[in-house]
């Protein structure tokens, strides 16, 4: 739809354009504005897989972060010795951002195509790149990457929160012996 | 159709072969083309060292707004505009300098013989009962066929490569312009599982270059311009030309700041200068490498992957046995890029996949 509303507006591939609408929709591009979309989307790298391949093993160093664009992605963790599917993310969605700013981090899941699967990777070379040749841009990125791990850092503290309660309720539910 | 878990393994496993090949294809295409077809290969360095040292002004007219391919042209237009300009002060001085002193060296090379023939007469005087020696012979036709090379080959060369001249801007204007835009291209032909990884590579080793180049050719300019200023204050002939071949040599470790001093050594010594002036322009050699030492390789040149001297000495020997001076130059560069890549390889299969 998108697409076919921009489809004057802009002499650049249909294609491009349909990148720039996915890139628009992650959290970590949706103040930029067209031209600085047309500017990533040059940077960025669209990637093909087939279905069952991995993206990303656990416990490799990662280097940036993927986006869906069609497809999706399940996520398996290892738990002693076994892998265990513990997300699956479809079209939109996006994952290991962190490794964006983190020193030689290591995956924590294996990401598996679960279809034939488009992702457009965002990497440390290119934040670098974007950085060097348009720092505006690089510290909009920058500030949207730092609030989407602040959310997730909130995620997680009030997750630990509602486990401690758990925990106490727990605790207190067992008779004292 | 349903495929069993094998199946798609095996069709993931082909597609990727496929896709490497097809990459490592394209790879020895491109370097094949480079070192095959005439005048690439000097080309295609040239427009490398132009776009490394280029591609920071372009970058920092790019943060002011402007397109990049208006950044890239306006830093064309500049460099050209002030080189021209430079050219009219520099050619003229070194075209007059060149030409006199290829007039002079039938001299220079007559005295630096009857210069070895006296010390070989001494030396036979000493221990010529025992071992006859003849410097002097051997001395002259090396220095004949040194100074042909450097002002018939040299010339030749330049004036064979105007294709290399015009050229290697061409391919540095669209290297510095589309370059991300092809790697990007060839980045698309990398197998996934490799794909991260050979990001990575890739861009330490092109950090490194332009480190490299960006640093040395600096370190050269400015090794040359201290030797040029030490010699023209001292009234010493020839300045600017000893200045810019110690310039030159500089970029050659440690064995090129000996072979820098030699044309200034083989002329005070030829003109039977005094002792004093000879241990004068010695000073300004070695003060201009003190100030290499101490202040631009720990400044400027310090990033640089660091190579043990032995390895240096051993890809020099190697680079001019396979081509000559051009070889020299960038044997360091070229082992400082291989070893940036097996350090990743080996690092990569070590721990990339813990």
């Amino acid at each position: 739809m998108v697409n076919f509303l921009w489809g004057n507006i802009f002499r650049h591939s249909r294609k491009d354009r349909h990148l720039q609408a996915i890139l628009k929709e992650c959290p970590l591009f949706e103040h930029l504005s067209a031209g600085e979309l047309r500017f990533l989307a040059e940077i960025v790298h669209v990637r093909s897989y087939q279905p069952g391949e991995v993206v990303f093993f656990e416990g490799e160093i990662g280097v940036g972060m993927y986006i869906i664009c069609h497809g999706e992605i399940e996520v398996y963790a290892r738990y002693n010795d076994e892998e265990e599917l513990v997300a699956t993310l479809s079209a939109g969605d996006f994952l290991g951002e962190s490794s964006l700013v983190e020193v030689e981090s290591r995956r924590t899941a294996t990401a598996r195509a679960k279809q034939e699967l488009k992702t457009i990777g965002f990497f440390k070379t290119d934040l670098k790149e974007i950085t060097a040749r348009s720092p505006l841009l690089g510290v909009k990125i920058l500030t949207a990457l730092g609030q989407v791990l602040a959310l997730r850092l909130r995620a997680t503290s009030e997750k630990i929160i509602e486990l401690k309660q758990e925990v106490n309720r727990f605790k207190e539910s067992r008779p004292t012996p | 159709m349903i495929l069993s878990n094998g199946e798609r393994q095996s069709i993931i496993r082909r597609n990727q072969r496929i896709k490497l090949i097809t990459f490592l294809g394209v790879l020895v295409l491109l370097i094949a083309i480079i070192v095959l077809v005439e005048n690439m290969l000097l080309s295609s360095l040239l427009a490398f060292v132009m776009s490394y040292l280029l591609s920071p002004i372009a970058n920092r007219l790019e943060r002011t707004g402007v397109p990049r391919w208006l950044a890239v042209t306006m830093t064309f237009a500049g460099v050209s505009l002030f080189l021209f300009g430079f050219g009219f002060i520099i050619f003229p001085v070194l075209a007059e300098q060149i030409s006199s002193f290829r007039l002079d060296v039938p001299k220079y090379i007559e005295g630096t013989t009857r210069l070895l023939n006296h010390i070989e007469s001494r030396i036979n005087a000493l221990v010529g009962d025992f071992y006859a020696v003849n410097l002097s012979e051997q001395a002259e036709d090396i220095l004949i066929a040194w100074t042909t090379s450097l002002f018939v080959d040299l010339p030749r060369v330049l004036s064979n490569s105007l294709t290399t001249l015009f050229l290697a801007p061409f391919i540095a204007f669209f290297l510095l312009k589309d370059g991300r835009a092809m790697t990007h291209r060839l980045f698309g032909l990398v197998p996934n599982y490799l794909f991260e990884f050979t990001l990575i590579v890739f861009h330490q080793v092109n950090d490194q270059m332009g480190h490299f180049i960006r640093a040395r050719l600096l370190e050269a300019l400015i090794v040359g311009l201290a030797v040029f200023l030490g010699l023209w204050a001292m009234g010493f002939p020839y300045a600017p030309l000893i200045g810019a071949f110690a310039g030159l040599t500089n970029l050659i470790p440690y064995v090129g700041p000996f072979i820098g001093a030699i044309p200034a050594l083989a002329i005070a010594l030829v003109n039977g200068e005094s002792a004093l002036t000879i241990g004068l322009a010695l000073g300004v050699f070695g003060i201009a490498q003190l100030i290499d030492i101490f202040l631009l390789i720990p400044v400027i040149v310090a990033k640089i992957v660091d190579l043990h001297p032995l390895t240096v000495v051993i890809a020099i020997i190697i680079g001019a046995q396979l081509m000559g001076v051009l070889g020299m130059l960038i044997s360091i560069p070229l082992a400082s890029a291989f070893k940036v890549i097996f350090v990743n390889l080996y690092h990569h299969t070590l721990n990339f996949r813990a």
